[in-house]
Order: structure tokens, then C-alpha cells, then sequence
């Protein structure tokens, strides 16, 4: 048990981020019984290895790092990697961005659409992009992470980080607007 | 007609949004969304997302996870000693 003179205790500290962990397994494995598990998981790497951790460094990006790597080592593999056609490409979303400028009746009409947006769309639009896309939008979203962080949770470039949220964010959007179209809420012909 | 500066406004929004831009571009970008009511929407549509992102994930750990945990602690402490 290893407990420090500022007061720094790494079990408690670590078993505190357990429902943030646990959220973000679910978002990773898309199911309750494969998110507890890899939380478990997580937390007996964590223990084990916790002589490698630095105390005053960032502990939940750590464990969020162990997790990240135990869902790419263990589940993805089990639930076999969906081909990677959405291979990172810094250059596309730099393309497709200028081309986002929309008039402000369409504009209008996907700020009243996302109103009627509840948590389950989300949760749902969420679920159908691809790991790597998903796994930037909530680390960045939901926990707050910088890019830098997210970086090195993800073992991956801060450039690939940039470019997974961008076309992660367009396609969650464009999912959403689907689901408020299929609703009657929102017309992608509004104010043109 | 995409201007220059909203070129680099939206270019950039997702930056903006995240806290990632040093302070001189985030005041140049910061004026620009205040002058130029698409880019705004834009901004704000983005900004709305992000803020339904983060509202939807509230899951908390069930019972039995934690008690799983624990238990693995204390396994990962008997070796330790």
C-alpha cells in the first residue's frame, strides 16, 4: 500500500475514477458485461503496476492509458477490428471544413433539431462510429482531456488525435441530423 | 462566399471549442465569431454537441464491479506484502 506524505494515496485515489472508467468501457465495448470486466481488468494492471506510476502526474490519464490499451489488446480482438476504411488522414477534414458554412436558415433549423436530441441518440450516434473516432470524441467530450493527453492515452500522434475528432465530431453531427430528420425535426432543404 | 477569416474560424472551431489555441488565436478567432453570424452558428452548433456529448454519460459502476475491484485489491495487496 503505497500512501505519501502529501496525502497522495493511489488506491484511493484510483478506485475514485471507477464510474468514469466504467463509462468510458461502456462507450469502448458497447456492452455491460464486456465494460465491467475490462474496468476489472484496468484496475488489476493498475495495482499491479503501480510502481510505475508517478505520483503528481495526471493518475486518470494513466489509468485511462491501461484501459485504452487492454480494450485495443483483449476486445478488440475478440469483437475482430472493423476494417479501417476511416483511415487517419490529416488533410481530408482540412478539406472538408471550409465547405462548412451553411445559410442561417439551415443553421437555425439544425440548432432547433438538436433541442429535440435526448441522451439515448446520442448514446446511439456515438455507438455507430468507429473505435478510434469514438474513443476521441469521449475522451475529449466527456472527460475533458487535452489533445496532448489524449495523445498519449492513445498512443497516436496529437496530429491523429486532431484529425480523429474532427471526423468523428462531422459524423456524430451528421448522425444526429439524420435522427431529427427521420423525426420530422429537422430538414436538410430548410432556409435554401 | 467563405472569406479568409472564416476559412481559418472553422478550420480551426473544434480548437477553439477544446481550449486548444494560444491566446493570440483565440482572440483573433473569438472576434471573428462575433462579427460573422454563420461562423457563430456553426460555433454554436458544435459547442451544443459537445455539451450533449458530455451530458450523456453519466453511467456509474454497478455494485457488483466494485466489489470486484475491491477484491482484486486486495489480492494485488496480499502480493505486495
Amino acid at each position: 500500500m503505497t500512501t505519501h506524505a502529501d496525502g497522495f494515496d493511489f488506491e484511493t485515489d484510483a478506485l475514485s475514477f471507477m464510474d468514469q472508467l466504467y463509462a468510458a468501457a461502456l462507450r469502448m465495448t458497447r456492452n455491460g458485461a464486456d465494460a465491467e470486466d475490462l474496468v476489472q481488468e484496468t484496475y488489476a494492471k493498475a495495482f499491479a503496476g503501480q510502481d510505475k506510476f508517478t505520483p503528481g502526474t495526471n493518475l486518470k490519464a494513466w489509468l485511462y492509458r491501461i484501459q485504452t490499451n487492454a480494450f485495443i489488446n483483449t476486445y478488440r480482438k475478440k469483437q475482430r477490428e472493423p476494417k479501417r476504411t476511416d483511415a487517419d488522414n490529416v488533410e481530408d477534414w482540412q478539406l472538408a471544413a471550409a465547405a462548412e458554412h451553411q445559410s442561417s436558415g439551415l443553421a437555425s433549423a439544425e440548432q432547433l433539431a438538436l433541442d429535440s436530441i435526448g441522451d439515448d441518440d446520442v448514446r446511439n450516434a456515438l455507438a455507430e462510429l468507429s473505435d478510434d473516432f469514438r474513443m476521441a470524441v469521449f475522451l475529449s467530450d466527456v472527460e475533458g482531456f487535452a489533445y496532448k493527453e489524449i495523445a498519449e492515452i492513445m498512443d497516436t500522434p496529437v496530429g491523429t488525435v486532431m484529425s480523429r475528432l474532427h471526423r468523428g465530431r462531422r459524423m456524430l453531427r451528421e448522425k444526429l441530423r439524420e435522427y431529427a430528420a427521420e423525426r420530422g425535426i429537422y430538414d436538410h432543404r430548410a432556409g435554401s | 462566399m467563405i472569406k479568409r477569416q472564416c476559412e481559418e474560424a472553422l478550420d480551426k472551431l473544434f480548437e477553439f471549442i477544446d481550449g486548444e489555441l494560444s491566446d493570440e488565436e483565440l482572440l483573433r478567432i473569438g472576434a471573428h465569431l462575433k462579427d460573422c453570424p454563420p461562423c457563430e452558428a456553426e460555433h454554436r452548433i458544435n459547442e451544443k454537441i459537445r455539451l450533449l456529448v458530455s451530458q450523456a454519460h453519466g453511467d456509474k459502476a454497478p455494485h457488483q464491479l466494485r466489489e470486484r475491484v475491491l477484491s482484486t485489491l486486495q489480492m494485488a495487496r496480499d502480493e505486495y506484502k
